[in-house]
């Protein structure tokens, strides 16, 4: 293998390396082109995705459940219920008449939120000391920990006292009852949309799924085939093989990534804030190190089967850890760590620097570097597995 | 149903089973990732972020509060001298949020003690990473109001004499607005995100996996020609299902006995409700899952199309059935989609045993509509493999 390696490095070799890789290629359009099943994916998958990000999933609450005690019913106990209402957060409130039938209710989760309202609300008001105490079903911590929030900020602006209308501005944030004014501001996404989050890493999560589940089977249907051994007789090396087959998927991902940006610009008015042509650059070492971690996979499975766990096994983590879904910042050392692995990681860092922050070269290099160091790696892995094995 | 024949077949199945060792590696492996992995991810505290800081100040006081921030290990201070490194700083994603303190800040927090004007302080968010926003902007709320009033308890004994910090309230100007909200966490006190992600967990595991594995081994068994050879032998054809199925179950009845331990061990996630309760109904669900299997394996032809209709499926498993996104939040008709998995239903069953320890009697309509699942599938399973024969 070494001499077929070394001997197209002599002039008169390169050029027919290069017409063995293209011959290689079109081999492989040819098959793609025949290949219902992948093109159905390839057509289906970014719709569903597209759909799913943009219209369905969100992390933020909307509909939330919740249950009032009001001990005091008076007329500034139910405006406090009204304003929490009115943040568009909560559905109608369930009333309740005791503490325990809240906490069953809570129990039963038929309410996220349960809000009690003291006996001598208004009097508290009145020497000063309002308070009210919220319970919330903290199995969900995340809904929770935001709608406490939202309630917390309803509290401190409430205005106590009638007649006073607390100064605030619309949109500007909640006054806070301690010593300081705090100006908020969030770059990027004033309203934390979830959906510009997802969006954002919408193509890398395709393209992963499209490299690795379309190349990582190949090599081993080619082999269970026989075709591979039809190609070994061929006076082409491993190295013009795999790369031969390849070079079409290249060109179908950026097929994928042009439709996931331009339809996330046409439907949820998306558009990338930095450079395109940055965009286009970080995403072939992407695109190449994903393609590589599907044929390695292949190297390594002995059936289709095998190869198709194997990939199945790798995307899942690969989409978990990498910060497209959940943020990796939240996560503890060492897991975050076992997320640098994966190029997806570095694919959505650069995504997000310049389709939301508007970001140019230099913000990507570093990932960019990363999916280069990350490609050769995995190169030398597949040069390390690749023998022809014959029989 | 010959209750000998049906032994020696469960029997093969377990041999063959104990032969693969890339199925036995991914039946136990699997399980054990995802739970690492799941338990990890979801988080509502926020460790070691990047937090941008301009001092325009330049201090003692401002000095303290950023020392103050960066503390508790909450967050990572980078310093930046100018408004434009910092800018640049948030564009490039090297910090998620930043502070800017105001060049008077020690004159305001003097002012402050003395009841006149608040010390003001700008923050910005990266709104990009909406859920770390979300979080940091709670934690820096609270430190940065903690730190603020111990500051200006400091400052108000210069101003006014020996007025004990405790007095502090006093100082700050009366308001008109604003209610004390006590909050409290049931069932989870610290909002810690690891209980709700393992209980999630199970559900992944056993829809997903058990589909997969079912589908694949039947088709296999298909192409390679051993289930035409047991065909022929006296073995009835609902013997064969069940020499298959029961072997399948009980090995995926063992990984959630085994997720329990490892969740418990590695994670300190143990269920609040009965365990018993949590296996037996997880077991239960594993039907579901198998019937599923079944359905998939008996409409396709090669082992690649048995997979990539698991993974069609796997897809709103994780995305629709409240397994890492809340179903409240989705709009009305996805809702209602959500009800038809029945993973949705298995992954409401595996919380509400896990984190709020209820028991069977409050469930048992969700129960119920899983029992309902199990025999609508079955019998369409067994229904769609008669037609093939």
């Amino acid at each position: 293998m070494t001499d077929r390696l070394t001997t197209h490095a002599s002039p008169g070799r390169r050029h027919s390396f290069w017409s063995n890789v293209a011959a290689v290629a079109y081999k492989e359009a040819s098959v793609i082109r025949h290949d219902k099943a992948l093109l159905a994916t390839v057509f289906a998958q970014p719709v569903m995705m597209l759909l799913l990000f943009g219209l369905a999933l969100s992390n933020k609450p909307a509909n939330v459940k919740w249950i009032v005690l009001d001990r005091n019913q008076s007329a500034v106990s139910r405006r406090l219920i009204q304003e929490v209402q009115s943040t568009g957060y909560f559905l109608p409130p369930q009333p309740v008449w005791s503490y325990d039938e809240g906490r069953q209710l809570l129990k039963n989760a038929s309410a996220l939120v349960f809000l009690i309202i003291p006996q001598n609300f208004r009097r508290d008001i009145e020497r000063g000391q309002p308070r009210v105490q919220l319970l919330v079903d903290g199995s969900d911590p995340l809904s929770a920990a935001r709608v406490a929030g939202y309630i917390g900020q309803v509290a401190s602006t409430f205005a106590t006292r009638p007649g006073v209308i607390t100064a605030q501005v619309p949109g500007a944030p909640a006054v806070l009852p301690v010593p300081i004014d705090l100006r908020q501001r969030f770059w990027f996404n004033p309203t934390l949309l979830d959906r510009k989050f997802f969006l954002a890493a919408l193509a890398g999560m395709l393209l992963t799924n499209l490299c690795l589940s379309a190349t990582s089977g190949g090599l081993v249907a080619e082999r269970e085939s026989g075709t591979y051994e039809q190609m070994l007789a061929l006076p082409t090396t491993p190295l013009e093989i795999v790369i031969g087959k390849l070079v079409p998927f290249v060109g179908l991902s950026y097929a994928v990534f042009f439709f996931s940006i331009l339809a996330a610009g046409f439907f949820f008015g998306m558009w990338p804030q930095g450079s395109w042509l940055a965009l286009l650059l970080v995403t072939l070492p992407f695109v190449l190190a994903s393609l590589g971690i599907g044929v390695f996979v292949s190297t390594l499975a002995h059936t289709s089967a095998q190869a198709v766990f194997i990939t199945v096994f790798f995307i899942l983590p690969s989409f978990v850890l990498s910060g497209s879904m959940f943020p990796y910042q939240l996560m503890p050392h060492g897991v975050r760590e076992v997320g640098a692995l994966f190029p997806l990681r570095w694919y959505q860092i650069a995504l997000r620097r310049i389709v939301e922050r508007g970001g140019g070269f230099t913000d990507v290099a570093g990932p960019i570097l990363a999916l280069v160091i990350l490609f050769g790696v995995i190169l030398a892995g597949i040069s390390w597995r690749m023998k022809p094995r014959l029989g | 149903m010959n209750w000998r024949r049906l032994r020696t077949l469960m029997r093969r199945e377990a041999l063959a089973t104990f032969r693969d060792p890339f199925t036995l590696t991914i039946l136990v492996t699997v399980p054990l990732v995802a739970l690492l992995l799941f338990g990890y991810v979801l988080s509502t505290e926020v460790k070691g972020l990047a937090l941008g800081v301009l001092d325009n100040n330049g201090t003692s006081a401002s000095r303290r509060l950023v020392a103050e921030l960066a503390a508790k290990g909450t967050f990572d201070a980078h310093r930046y001298t100018t408004r434009e490194a910092l800018e640049g700083a948030l564009v490039s994603g090297a910090i998620s949020a930043a502070i800017i303190i105001p060049p008077d800040f020690d004159r305001d927090l003097r002012a402050a003690a003395s009841g006149r004007d608040l010390p003001q302080i700008q923050l910005i968010y990266d709104g990009g990473e909406a859920v770390l926003a979300g979080n940091a902007e709670g934690f820096l709320r609270g430190l940065i109001s903690a730190t603020v009033a111990g500051l200006v308890a400091d400052e108000t004994p210069q101003v006014a004499g020996a007025r004990p910090a405790a007095l502090l309230p006093a100082a700050v100007p009366p308001r008109a607005s604003g209610i004390e909200v006590v909050t409290r966490s049931v069932f989870n006190p610290k909002l810690d995100g690891t209980p709700f992600m393992v209980a999630g967990t199970f559900g992944f595991v056993l829809s997903f996996l058990t589909v997969l594995i079912t589908a694949v081994s039947i088709v296999t068994e298909k192409l390679t020609g051993t289930f035409e050879q047991l065909q022929v032998t006296p073995a009835t054809s609902m013997e064969i299902l069940l020499g298959k199925l029961l072997p399948l179950g009980a090995v995926f009845a063992f990984d959630v006995v085994l997720m329990v331990l490892v969740a418990g061990f590695l994670l300190r996630v143990w269920p609040v409700g009965s365990a018993l309760f949590f296996v037996i109904v997880s077991s239960f669900y594993v039907f579901v899952s198998l019937a599923l299997g079944l359905i998939i394996s008996a409409t396709s032809a090669t082992t690649a199309e048995a997979v990539q209709k698991s993974v069609l499926f796997s897809i709103p498993l994780v995305q629709l059935s409240g397994f890492a996104f809340p179903i409240r939040s989705m709009p009305t008709v996805v809702q209602w989609l959500t009800e038809v998995f029945p993973a949705t239903h298995y992954i409401r069953i595996s919380r509400a045993i896990y984190i709020r320890g209820e028991g069977p009697l409050s469930l048992l309509p969700e129960i119920a509509l899983l029992a309902l699942f199990a025999v609508v599938l079955m019998t369409y399973a067994l229904r769609t493999i008669e037609a093939r024969q």
